[in-house]
């Protein structure tokens, strides 16, 4: 059973982050860190929180080495503040969170988030090239540095990605950034029935690599406010202007052989269409709706969708899906119009779901008993090496108790 | 005893005990070295398994190692100990040309992967100048690079997944798509500290449809070095940004004749693949950028063979100085890129105070140096010049805001500068990863961490 926070903390600094987190483990305390709070819906809620650490405040450039092509920040720094400094000075990290105004680095990093266009830039955890965390017990410690190539001892900033807080609290995060691609251009088409599985297949064998490409299927009111039935398909590319001109044609003869009808270019606002998908992505109907995410290979990723579209079908559960080409995710929304009958089914299809996509796992919610679903999907092969890991740098468990894979 | 053990659950021919045979392994690319007590050469995660289980009950340290081309010890037993060698652990297990992904032994060599995947229009990115020996076992454990991890980034970026004996004998598997902890980045890099990889799932990529490769050269080593930070700092990132001074282009031209202009003081290799429009846009930019910084000459590769040329001096620049010194030592510094000319005089100044003769061969756009010390093994005061030349290069690098090693290691070599860059609380989470997974430091000990060290003294 949940207890309820007594305290919500929003330390400015380093050093006194350290000290109420070496206070609470002292106590017996337990210490729920949040940032944004955008990615909420993923994990268990903690199993007790006397303190809620809120990092929104600890925010900041630390070091903005621009000709380096590196950058540090306090873990609290918005990530849409962050991209913009860095669009400023032509350089980007693919970040790709949802709602970038309000999530923090550290809360984004600490969730591992996987953005659509990883099969193009690499994962978040590939630009992370230091850090500065603190421990459970208080202590303040470093990994890395402000180099892009580092190989002194283990990796210890790409083993908090994805952590969740349960191996410390990430004050600070060292990037390296890539050069920004001069332009982008989105595309939009409808993608009537029949046309769906053609269409995705020659997406992902284009001469030019799209940055992110999405059969999305419902999700009118999240991505575009256009309440038309059919499904439509966004594929976003960045580049050169010239690559853009080729991407161009090359997507359109290969959508058109496709049976697509005629595509609709978006430059000015190509990126912030794709960020609306991306918002998307967390985006809660009320208590009344839990995103799932599947992990399958591109090619896959089709009749996946498919799949677990007919199995809410049979719980009478709306569903809405975005399928992310490029990477083979399948993003499923479920809801039901009336709070109270999807209360009633929810636990039920979750272990439906299950049966067909074991590795299943929830990315939003804000259902009263989110807790009950098996939000991270079949626990992990290594699952007894993660809990020895999670007792020697937290042997109280005062960082977000059982929030993590299998309440670890 | 041990042997008997070990020949049990092996077999005779798997088993080396002999000082003659022990003696090969007695060393990597290091200048150390110590003879192990036996060498194993399993066949198959389950004899590798046995190996570590009968070492256990033996309390013999274990080492595992690849194609001994690392270059800091991290491949030596220290005292006595096993050393597992994947010699016949090679194969590709699986080959997923579809989704380009492949499971492979850690005993393949690295270049034989991407000339496997070739013919399915694939490769393998990470390629350490000794790919053609060295192997996918030995590049995890060091998370090593290579000139195209400028742009592809280095071996963690490329592995999906591993299969790992632990320090108990079992067997265990990790995947970047697991939930939980990311158990795979954590392994990479970790020397053979945490367990030892049976085998490893891999990222290909698709081979670029346009390749350019291009020298610069240069008539003074600091106009080079800047007009690498230039390139950087403008936003131009190359797939490749090599450097070299004229100790080494001298020696690369008379053993291979690559075709590099000899009479300059520093040449830059440069390298951009891609998209057709892409590839000539960056050549034209580039080529601007160190027209500005002085280049004395230009020259494009015109095609594949000029192509395989160029880079085949870069990737045996080491190997070309046997011609000039009887031994040489590769020091291994990681500096912000906008540090590179502070990074190459201070390289300069230690050398030429110590009388010690430099050639910098290295990945100039990581701002990672790779000085290469000359001397003769044989003579005292040349050793020592070395040590001390390396040791003075090392901390100017930390002083520039640098690590201590950029894509070779710690091993053996610098586990006691390891202090100099980090604080006992930083090496104190360092040292939890080891309780976690190998407790007794039977899994290479004496690596990675501070000699004298043990995890309850590191523990708070």
């Amino acid at each position: 059973m949940t207890r309820q926070t007594q305290a919500r903390l929003m330390p400015a600094g380093v050093e006194e982050v350290s000290g109420i987190v070496g206070r609470c483990d002292r106590a017996g305390e337990k210490v729920h860190v949040v940032g944004g709070e955008t990615l909420a819906g993923m994990g268990f809620p903690p199993e007790r929180a006397d303190v809620t650490l809120v990092t929104t405040s600890l925010r900041g450039i630390v070091a903005n080495e621009r000709a380096d092509l590196t950058i540090a920040a306090r873990a609290g720094t918005p990530i849409q503040s962050l991209a913009m400094l860095l669009a400023n000075q032509r350089q980007f990290v693919p970040f790709d969170a949802p709602a970038p105004q309000y999530a923090t680095l550290g809360g984004t990093l600490a969730a591992g988030w996987l953005g659509p266009r990883r099969h193009l830039y690499g994962r978040l955890r590939d630009y992370l090239i230091g850090s500065t965390i603190v421990l459970a017990d208080g202590t303040i410690a470093r990994a890395g540095g402000m180099v892009v190539k580092n190989v002194a001892g283990y990796d210890m900033s790409r083993l908090y990605v994805g952590s969740f807080g349960t191996l410390g609290v990430l004050v600070q995060a060292n990037l390296k950034t890539v050069p920004l691609p001069a332009s982008s251009r989105l595309f939009l088409a409808p993608l009537p029935e029949g046309t769906r599985e053609r269409a995705c297949a020659r997406l992902i064998a284009l001469g030019t690599v799209p940055a992110a490409a999405f059969w999305i299927d419902g999700f009118h009111h999240a991505v575009d406010g256009d309440e038309g039935p059919e499904g439509r398909i966004l594929v976003l590319f960045d580049g050169s202007d010239a690559l853009l001109e080729r991407a161009t044609l090359e997507l359109r003869s290969a959508l058109g052989r496709a049976g697509v009808p005629a595509t609709r270019v978006i430059d000015a606002g190509a990126r912030e269409a794709f960020e609306r998908v991306v918002d998307a992505y967390i985006a809660c109907l009320g208590e009344r709706s839990v995103t799932y995410r599947i992990f399958r290979f591109p090619q896959e990723s089709g009749s996946c969708a498919l799949a677990v579209q007919e199995l809410a079908r049979r719980f009478k559960l709306r569903s809405e899906t975005i399928i992310d080409v490029m990477n083979g995710d399948v993003l499923l929304r479920v809801s039901d119009l009336d709070a109270h009958a999807f209360g009633a089914k929810i636990e039920t299809f979750d272990d439906a779901l299950h049966e067909l996509e074991p590795r299943a796992q929830v990315v939003a919610s804000k259902h009263p008993h989110r807790g009950n679903l098996r939000v991270w999907g079949a626990p992990p092969p290594a699952i007894d090496r993660m809990r020895a890991l999670r007792g020697r740098f937290d042997p109280n468990r005062t960082l977000n108790p059982g929030c993590f894979v299998q309440g670890v | 005893m041990l042997r008997d053990r070990l020949v049990e659950a092996l077999g005779r021919d798997a088993v080396k005990t002999a000082p003659e045979d022990l003696a090969v392994y007695a060393f990597d690319a290091y200048t150390d070295g110590s003879t192990p007590s036996a060498v194993v050469l399993p066949q198959s995660t389950r004899d590798v398994s046995a190996v570590v289980k009968i070492a256990r009950d033996c309390g013999e340290p274990i080492v595992a190692r690849g194609a001994g081309t690392g270059l800091c010890g991290g491949a030596v037993s220290i005292a006595g100990g096993i050393i597992v060698s994947f010699a016949r652990m090679n194969r590709v297990l699986e080959f997923d040309e579809r989704n380009r992904r492949v499971r492979v032994q850690p005993g393949l060599i690295n270049l034989d992967l991407s000339r496997h995947a070739a013919s399915s229009g694939l490769f393998y990115a990470p390629d350490p100048s000794s790919q053609r020996i060295s192997t996918i076992g030995g590049n995890v454990a060091t998370n090593a690079g290579g000139p195209h991890c400028l742009s592809y980034g280095t071996t963690v970026n490329h592995v999906l997944g591993l299969e790992v004996v632990d320090a108990e004998g079992e067997v265990f598997t990790t995947s970047i798509d697991d939930p939980g902890y990311d158990l795979t980045a954590a392994l990479i890099g970790s020397e053979g500290t945490l367990g030892i990889v049976t085998a490893a799932s891999l990222r290909l990529m698709a081979l670029p449809e346009a390749v350019r490769v291009y020298v610069a050269a240069f008539d003074d080593i600091d106009s080079a070095s800047e007009a690498v930070s230039a390139i950087v700092g403008t936003g131009i990132l190359p797939t490749a940004l090599e450097m070299m001074d004229a100790v080494i282009t001298g020696a690369v031209e008379s053993a291979f004749h690559a075709g590099y202009p000899i009479d300059a003081a520093a040449l830059l290799l440069v390298e951009s693949a891609g998209y057709q429009e892409d590839v000539e846009s960056a050549e034209a930019a580039i080529r601007s950028i160190v027209r500005e910084h002085g280049a004395s000459s230009w020259r494009s590769a015109r095609d594949q063979a000029e192509r395989e040329a160029l880079w085949a001096g870069r990737k045996g620049a080491a190997g070309a100085i046997g011609r000039i010194a009887p031994n040489y030592y590769t020091q291994d510094v990681c500096v912000p890129r906008s540090k590179l000319p502070l990074a190459l005089r201070a390289v300069a100044a230690a050398s030429t105070s110590n009388g010690i003769t430099v050639g910098n061969v290295f990945h100039a756009g990581d701002g990672n140096l790779h000085p290469l010390l000359m001397y003769d093994k044989r003579d005292r005061k040349q050793v020592a010049a070395v040590v001390a030349t390396g040791n003075e290069i090392l901390q100017a690098a930390i002083d520039l805001g640098g690590t201590i090693s950029g894509e070779h290691g710690i091993g053996w070599e610098k586990r006691d500068a390891m202090t100099r860059v980090y604080s006992a609380a930083d090496l104190a989470t360092m040292a939890r990863v080891r309780e976690v997974f190998d407790p007794a430091r039977l899994l290479n000990p004496e690596k990675i961490f501070p000699s004298g060290t043990r995890c309850p003294e590191v523990t708070p």
